[in-house]
């Protein structure tokens, strides 16, 4: 299926040399800390913290209007710290949600008003699997200290494990989010 | 002067009507509109919204109240009877607001946590030590007891053992980092008047 253009205004976007689309209307906090791997889309008014940490995403990423991506806070015995936070290639964060994990591998799905709570692992990628498809329903809260394995699909509160996802998830994500960047076009005035 | 007088001046009416302690941070892209004091080492993100309607917020010392966290004195509804005080919001020492939440309760007392995206409107008080879980929504009239922990997706509830460990590192470490990358807006007031400090 062919999904539909969607419009921006031209003047409310930047675009980088590596085809990043941001718009003004962000709040990036400490934009030195942030690293978007190019054809990453963020939306306005979404917030991304990089003040209390290094926050870094891979290619193809749709960051959805009023999303928060805010690296994850841990308590030590000794002393706090807040977490990088990381995000593999083709992920999508759907409109208001709160991403608050260490880890989001690559061909993830967050839905909308999605909650990940405090350092979650959304499929740990262990040196050979690079593969790790996860589905997160929208207004699922993902607990802390999750371990979202992957080829799963996430729902509830708390969120458990409700289906598993066919192999072809990551063929599907990364034409998705391949579709989705190629039909993000400014308005033609 | 009259803040009450110059409310055709936005600005004039905003700054004269908040009161910041010294020590506190509070971010410059914060929404702040009406009445608001804030106590010392509360720390007010950006995005961050709080909004004094009907009458004047109180916040205490040591709060974090996240990105896009709402605190409301919202305005009562019309068929409603006459108050025959002002209503005034209150909210205590070390409470943690985060990202998204709504709090409308006009009293909150210490260490209570409002994780992401929970909501508390105006009949509710919070007393210590509460912690009410991600996207939980608390709406009927009630005085929320000590030490009671909201969570799940049908609102479960359950007390908790031991006390809630004050959010002093986050605190700290906040304190520290916030300042070398956000303006912040100044603190206007020497001491709280009638206040501990």
């Amino acid at each position: 299926m062919e999904p539909q253009d969607i419009y921006y205004n031209k003047a409310e976007y930047v675009e980088t040399a590596s085809g990043n689309k941001v718009s003004r209307l962000t709040v990036l906090c400490g934009s030195q800390n942030i690293v978007l791997h190019g054809k990453v889309i963020v939306q306005s008014d979404a917030i991304i913290r990089g003040d209390l940490a290094n926050v870094r995403t891979g290619r193809y990423c749709i960051i959805s209007k009023n999303a928060v991506i805010r690296p994850p806070f841990k308590k030590f015995s000794r002393g706090v710290a807040f977490f990088p936070l990381t995000m593999g290639n083709h992920v999508f964060v759907g409109e208001r949600a709160v991403v608050n994990a260490a880890l989001v591998g690559s061909y993830v799905y967050i839905g909308k008003n999605a909650i990940i709570v405090r350092i979650t692992f959304i499929c740990q990628i262990e040196r050979s699997v690079l593969k790790d498809c996860c589905y997160i329903e929208d207004g699922a809260v993902v607990p802390p200290e999750t371990i979202v394995p992957s080829f799963t699909r996430f729902a509830g509160s708390p969120a458990t494990c409700v289906e598993e996802l066919p192999e072809c998830t990551l063929d599907l994500m990364v034409d998705f989010t391949k579709n989705y960047y190629e039909h993000f076009l400014p308005a033609r005035v | 002067m009259d803040g009450k007088m110059s409310s055709n001046n936005s600005s004039t009416y905003r700054r004269a009507n908040l009161k910041i302690a010294p020590g506190a941070v509070v971010c410059e892209e914060s929404i702040l509109k009406g009445d608001i004091s804030i106590g010392a080492k509360t720390i007010i993100h950006p995005r961050a919204c709080i909004l004094a309607e009907a009458g004047p917020i109180i916040i205490g010392e040591g709060n974090i109240i996240e990105e896009m966290a709402t605190i409301t004195n919202r305005q009562l509804p019309s068929d409603a009877p006459e108050p025959v005080t002002v209503p005034v919001q209150i909210i205590g020492n070390y409470n943690v607001f985060e990202t998204d939440c709504v709090c409308e309760s006009y009293k909150v007392g210490d260490n209570n946590i409002l994780e992401a995206k929970a909501q508390v409107s105006r009949e509710i008080e919070l007393t210590n030590g509460c912690v009410i879980g991600a996207a939980c929504s608390l709406t009927e009239q009630e005085t929320i007891p000590e030490n009671t922990i909201v969570y799940g997706s049908q609102c479960q509830r359950r007390e908790m053992n031991d006390k809630p460990y004050p959010q002093i590192g986050q605190l700290d470490f906040l304190l520290k980092v916030l300042p070398n990358y956000h303006h912040f807006r100044k603190s206007n007031v020497k001491s709280k008047p009638g206040g501990p400090l």
